[in-house]
């Protein structure tokens, strides 16, 4: 063997070997292990997911190609204490803090170098997918427009059957009428006078609105309208059902409490432990729109006007909309821990509303009514066991209705 | 003359009848202003109510029930500094020593299956919408609001029930205090839901 042939071969080789270097690292880098990425899938959702997102800037910064800014040593150590990267002064790091309002990332130091192998190959992997189709309007149930409300088609069917068939009578009846008509014309001769008139009588409209009998049926009729109208006026007066005001912020309970699943409980914080439900003090508000500034109906707008009131500590004034009398006593507490009634029993469907409209009426039969048919929730609560009992022992039948334990007792609520 | 009487009465009758047809009060239409009130000093209160302030010129005069020296605000009024609320105990470690309240802080409550279902109902009360049912940070809000810290697993799987407290406390990056709403009990209910439910489901 020469030596031109050895070191030929040596060349050769290390070609060799560099290619398949070169293409290895080509084929890490176009396709990653698989088994890597999801593991590191699993990782990011964990713990990343909550503030930084792959193509969009979030809490954090966008991730995309972030292996390619830094390395895979200086991404470790940030991801394991950013703090201390940002105090030994790293430039970068610094420029990053400053970015972002010199909040801090949330230090990982548990994680081990594959762990955050895993990661960043799971953002190589994303970044190289590009960003996910967005659909703009929504998901179902989101803010698009509701379905309008179906009608129940058999009521109206009947009603047109009804009509059909009346109108079929009537013509059927005209027709009769006529033919006996002329059938009795045709032997006028043998008819009684009285008869005769009867048979050849012209409608006179002015005899029948001066007849008694007509003016009889047109004033009762008159009357009654007259009096129904002032006694369903009279029984109206105090109702407040479907009282709608004008907020003087367009808060929305659809959207709070309907899409975003809001608990009631959350915002008024009464409802459970309290005679009132409570409206909720501006900070809880500002819980959410220190950082969701931008309303999908009402842009900025309208939550500027929250911050505004947070910021110069001005009570917002809502519009009040159930207004109990002060001559009845209403406890929430009462209704929602005790008996646990859903508050939309009371209040109507609130999570579709976009403004909130009383659902009842807030009349004391309204309240009786419920009284009388409500049973007494009285599941692990040894308040009630001896009032079961005598219940149980008494003539009344059925179960422990809410008026046997004097719900409906006046002094029940006015005292 | 008793002929009439007796007509009078049939025709009043007929009027009452007619007239009292069955009435269907949800078709009070819908309405932007309050309608009218039968006796209005007797339906509100002149005590000062936490969250009505009557402001009705004609009936009432001004300021009938507002808390006087509080022009502006209602009657709503800020507690006078340094009190503290009946039944609870202050807090005092700040938002940013959250390494010491987790480190010493410690559950009082005795962990029971009771104590954990009404944690479960908190829970759903006041943090599901942001963090999810199962702890996931992937609740409803977590879509417009960023930043839903991941409760089930990752990083905060390992924390103690006095960091869950004082994060709910005092808040923590995006998260504000959550003390106005909940109470320190109340807390450490969810607390103790978190840690035993949440964090140690897989």
């Amino acid at each position: 063997m020469s030596k031109t042939s050895i070191s030929n071969l040596a060349s050769r080789l290390s070609l060799l070997i560099i290619l398949s270097f070169f293409f290895t690292t080509v084929r890490a880098a176009n396709a990653p292990d698989p088994a890597l990425v999801s593991q590191g899938e699993v990782l990011f959702k964990e713990n990343c997911k909550s503030c930084h997102a792959v193509h969009t800037q979030e809490v954090g910064p966008a991730l995309k190609d972030v292996t390619k800014r830094r390395d895979v040593k200086w991404l470790s150590a940030w991801i394991r204490n950013s703090t201390a990267v940002i105090a030994s002064g790293d430039k970068y790091a610094n420029d990053i803090y400053n970015k972002f309002g010199k909040s801090p990332m949330t230090s990982f130091p548990s994680f081990k170098d594959e762990e955050i192998k895993a990661v960043l190959a799971y953002i190589d992997a994303e970044g190289e997918k590009g960003p996910e189709k967005v659909i703009v309007d929504g998901p179902p149930g989101g803010p698009s427009s509701p379905e309008p409300p179906k009608e129940d088609p058999t009521s109206t069917i009947i009603l047109i059957l009804v009509v059909v068939v009346l109108i079929l009578v009537l013509t059927t009846l005209i027709v009769f009428l006529s033919v006996i008509k002329r059938f009795l014309k045709d032997k006028e001769a043998t008819l009684t006078e009285a008869d005769k008139e009867l048979v050849n009588q012209k409608f006179d409209l002015v005899v029948v609105v001066k007849s008694k009998m007509f003016i009889t049926i047109v004033s009762l009729l008159f009357v009654t309208i007259a009096v129904r109208a002032c006694w369903l006026g009279a029984l109206s007066i105090g109702v407040e059902q479907n009282y709608e005001p004008v907020q003087p912020i367009p808060f929305s309970h659809k959207q709070h409490a309907g899409d975003m699943k809001i608990n009631c409980n959350y915002c008024h914080t009464g409802a459970y432990k309290s005679k009132q439900a409570n409206i909720p003090s501006v900070n809880i508000c500002m819980n959410c729109h220190t950082h969701v500034t931008e309303g999908s109906r009402f842009g900025k707008e309208a939550i500027a006007k929250v911050v505004k009131a947070y910021n110069d500590g001005a009570p917002i004034k809502w519009i009040r909309v159930h207004n109990l009398p002060d001559l009845a006593y209403f406890n929430h507490s009462q209704h929602t821990t005790v008996a646990g009634i859903e508050c939309q029993k009371c209040h109507g469907p609130i999570e579709e509303m976009e403004i909130v409209r009383q659902h009842s009426p807030l009349t004391m039969g309204w309240c009786i009514n419920c009284h009388r048919e409500t049973a007494v929730n009285s599941k692990d609560n040894a308040y009630y066991d001896r009032l079961l009992k005598v219940h149980a022992d008494s003539k009344k039948k059925g179960e422990m209705k809410a008026e046997d334990i004097g719900a409906i007792d006046c002094s029940k609520c006015h005292y | 003359m008793n002929f009439t009487y007796i007509k009078l009465a049939l025709i009043v009758s007929a009027v009452g009848f007619l007239a009292s047809c069955n009435h269907n009060f949800d078709r009070i239409p819908v309405h932007q202003q309050p309608r009218v009130e039968f006796a209005p000093n007797m339906y509100h209160a002149e005590s000062y109510e936490p969250v009505s302030v009557i402001d009705d010129s004609v009936n009432f005069p001004e300021g009938y029930n507002q808390m006087p020296g509080n022009e502006g605000f209602g009657n709503l009024k800020l507690p006078v500094a340094n009190t503290i609320k009946r039944g609870s105990t202050p807090y005092h470690i700040s938002k940013d020593s959250l390494e010491f309240a987790a480190r010493t802080l410690q559950n009082p409550l005795v962990l029971n299956d009771q104590v954990l279902a009404e944690g479960e109902v908190l829970y759903t009360r006041f943090c599901a919408h942001c963090h999810g049912e199962t702890g996931g940070g992937d609740g409803p809000v977590s879509e417009k609001l960023k930043g839903v810290a991941n409760l089930s697993g990752g990083q905060l799987a390992t924390v103690s029930e006095g960091h869950i407290f004082h994060v709910i406390t005092r808040g923590k990056g995006r998260m504000l205090q959550h003390a106005s709403q909940i109470d320190a009990n109340d807390r450490w209910k969810i607390a103790h839901f978190v840690k035993e439910k949440i964090q140690k489901k897989q």
